[in-house]
């Protein structure tokens, strides 16, 4: 079966500033990933990891600089169009993504006539579709600063199915939402999965969110993929000590479970200056002489997963330690 | 230990167009030396409302329709405005959410937060800053003196902020969601360094935040707010072990981070959080409750309990779950 959505060793760069200067700065390193259908797949990783420009590129949003995306079997070279029609994209901001001077109704009828389909009668095509996400005919007539965040979350998710795409894009789908909101947010994700077989490509730093609707995780680190696989086994037992690190640095909603020390010191690395051998070795609680030296391969670990470290395989008989450090 | 800052008895309401939109209702607080509080709850229910009264910064707009705020006994309202402003600050500072609207674009950190000293009594030396910078966990602290806060990440601000607030020797410590803005690793390492200082700083910490998880590391006691109430409040253990309002068992059970997966659904709290200009007759939050009777229907509930509270008609006679 083919994928709805295949990377094939994906790079961005951007143009570095500066006058007269070609150089480029490379953002997305070789990603490759797939997303089959009626699959979820999460991309995690922190803030300058890549996670949104690898969104923007799926949708033709910047421009690649190598590698190819393959949208149902066909690469896409140009011919956006075809994507665009059945793949659809949740934006993080629910509320700006909407143009304030539009009603409810006509916005998420919108793609309809972005994409020139015939649309007879759009008030009852709004209405069907603010039904699938639970939302009242009424809400049709109101403005987006009308709206709750749970409701413009959910005008933006009716907006996005609209034209019943095989694909749904979702940046940050739950932020900046209140706990009992990001509830209903996931449960009609899970629903509208199940009712209609939507494959979804997740992009976020919530890891609470990321147990909860991925089938598959991939970690990014740098623009580089460095943990792939399965999302119960990753969290069961992270290969990569990134991945470790991330899920240790999670705030535990339990004060008995408090954690005694750190999981990851440090920042991400600026893109200006990516550390040389493996990008992680500046932060690793496990770093060794190797490491600052020889850039490791993303290579299989077993379970169908994929690490990007020199010692992984000899850390999977060690699970369970915490990969912790103390913090300076 | 008696109270360090106290609220006590707190209604404020906010002027709208034809009306008044009660966002504190008689809310009673206090926070002792040594202690940090957590204030939980939904967008709406009255946090920032809170905080902002606590170091007297509440917006145009919002009247104290009744009650007290106590610094080690002293009521701020009956204070004059220098006296008040001598105390934000230097008795009770403030870290906000996002940091970079905290900073001024255009000058160095160095500056700002000498400046900021200065405008709070004396104006500290760069070198006294540069120590509280590394004190904070900022690498290489006398260059970061030198930067614009757009060339810091928010998790360096973040610090920054912070740091700027000890540098005042304050009795309180009020961080209004602290680590919202941040990525899960800045998160961790900005609770780190809150639990680190709480250990070396001889005040008490108020956190308000959303996010039950940094509750959960951080804070001894904790009070649930919802619709402008205080509905419970009880020792950090207690309320995650052993709620005793709906509400907020009904808050912890629908938190992603807690939910074994699997299941595919988490539980969701039906409903809205009713309209804070026509409040309901009863408790505020009977619309949604499980467990609502025609009493809570009809007739506000009573804080109950001894050794916590909790606002409900019903906490003393159901039984755990």
């Amino acid at each position: 079966m083919t994928a709805v959505l295949d990377l094939r060793a994906l790079s961005v760069d951007l143009p570095l500033g500066g006058f007269l200067t070609r150089a480029r700065l490379p953002i997305l390193c070789d990603v490759s990933l797939s997303v089959g259908r009626g699959e979820s797949v999460a991309l995690v990783g922190e803030s300058g990891s890549g996670k949104t420009t690898l969104a923007r590129a799926v949708m033709g949003l910047t421009p690649i600089s190598g590698g190819s995306v393959f949208f149902e079997g066909q690469r896409v070279d140009g011919d956006l169009a075809r994507l665009r029609r059945n793949a659809a994209m949740m934006f993080q901001d629910a509320t700006a993504s909407l143009s304030p001077r539009l009603t409810v109704g006509y916005l998420v009828t919108e793609p309809f006539r972005i994409h020139g389909l015939p649309l007879p009668d759009p008030a009852a095509t709004a209405r069907d579709l603010l039904a699938r996400v639970g939302l009242p005919p009424a809400i049709a007539r109101r403005y987006p600063h009308e709206l709750s965040g749970g409701q413009a979350r959910r005008v933006g998710v009716a907006r996005a199915l609209a034209l019943d795409p095989r694909l749904v894009v979702a940046d940050e789908p739950t932020a900046g939402l209140d706990v009992s909101v990001q509830a209903e947010v996931l449960n009609l994700m899970h629903d509208l999965r199940a009712g209609m077989g939507l494959a979804y490509l997740v992009i976020t730093h919530n890891l609470a969110l990321v147990r909860h609707v991925a089938d598959r995780v991939v970690v990014l680190y740098l623009g580089r993929v460095v943990e792939e696989g399965p999302t119960a086994r990753i969290f069961a037992a992270p290969a990569h000590p990134y991945t470790a690190s991330l899920i240790a640095a999670e705030p535990k909603p339990d004060p008995r479970r408090r954690r005694a020390d750190l999981a990851i010191r440090g920042e991400v690395p600026s893109v200006l200056r990516r550390p040389a051998g493996c990008e992680f070795h500046t932060r690793c609680p496990l770093v060794r002489d190797l490491c600052r030296s020889t850039p490791p391969d993303l290579v299989p670990v077993g379970d169908g997963r994929q690490a990007r470290c020199h010692f992984a395989d000899q850390r999977q008989d060690k699970q369970g330690e915490r990969h912790a450090v103390d913090h300076r | 230990m008696s109270a360090l800052l106290s609220v006590e008895n707190l209604s404020v309401s906010y002027r709208i167009p034809g009306g008044r939109l009660r966002a504190l209702r008689d809310v009673t607080l206090s926070v002792r030396r040594g202690e940090v509080l957590g204030i939980v709850g939904e967008s709406g229910c009255g946090k920032s409302t809170l905080a902002a009264a606590m170091i007297g910064l509440l917006p145009q707009g919002a009247t104290v329709e009744g009650g007290a705020i106590r610094l080690e006994g002293e009521d701020m309202r009956h204070l004059s405005p220098d006296r008040q402003r001598g105390i934000r600050g230097r008795s009770v500072a403030m870290v906000f959410q996002d940091p970079m609207t905290a900073f001024n674009p255009v000058l160095t950190i160095g500056r700002q937060v000498a400046d900021f000293t200065g405008a709070h009594g004396q104006r500290l030396p760069q070198a006294e800053i540069a120590a509280m910078l590394e004190r904070v966990g900022i690498p290489d602290p006398a260059r970061c003196l030198g930067r614009y806060p757009h060339e810091l990440s928010g998790g360096m601000r973040q610090r920054v902020a912070i740091a700027a607030a000890l540098l005042m020797r304050p009795d309180v410590l009020i961080a209004d969601e602290p680590t919202t803005a941040l990525d899960v690793t800045m998160e961790a390492q900005i609770i780190h360094l809150l639990r680190a200082l709480r250990a070396d700083f001889d005040g008490a910490i108020v956190i308000v935040t959303h996010h039950l998880g940094v509750i959960a590391e951080l804070c001894d006691r904790v009070a649930v707010m919802y619709a402008g109430e205080v509905v419970e409040e009880a020792a950090v253990d207690d309320l995650f072990h052993d709620p005793r309002h709906p509400y907020s068992r009904a808050l912890l059970a629908c938190d992603p981070a807690v939910v074994i997966p699997g299941t595919g659904h988490l539980p969701t709290i039906g409903g809205r959080v009713p309209d804070l200009s026509v409040l309901p007759a009863g408790c505020a939050f009977a619309a949604r409750c499980p467990l609502a009777d025609a009493l809570c229907r009809t007739s506000p509930p009573r804080v109950a309990g001894q050794g916590r509270s909790v606002l409900c008609h019903r906490a003393a006679t159901q039984v755990a779950p």
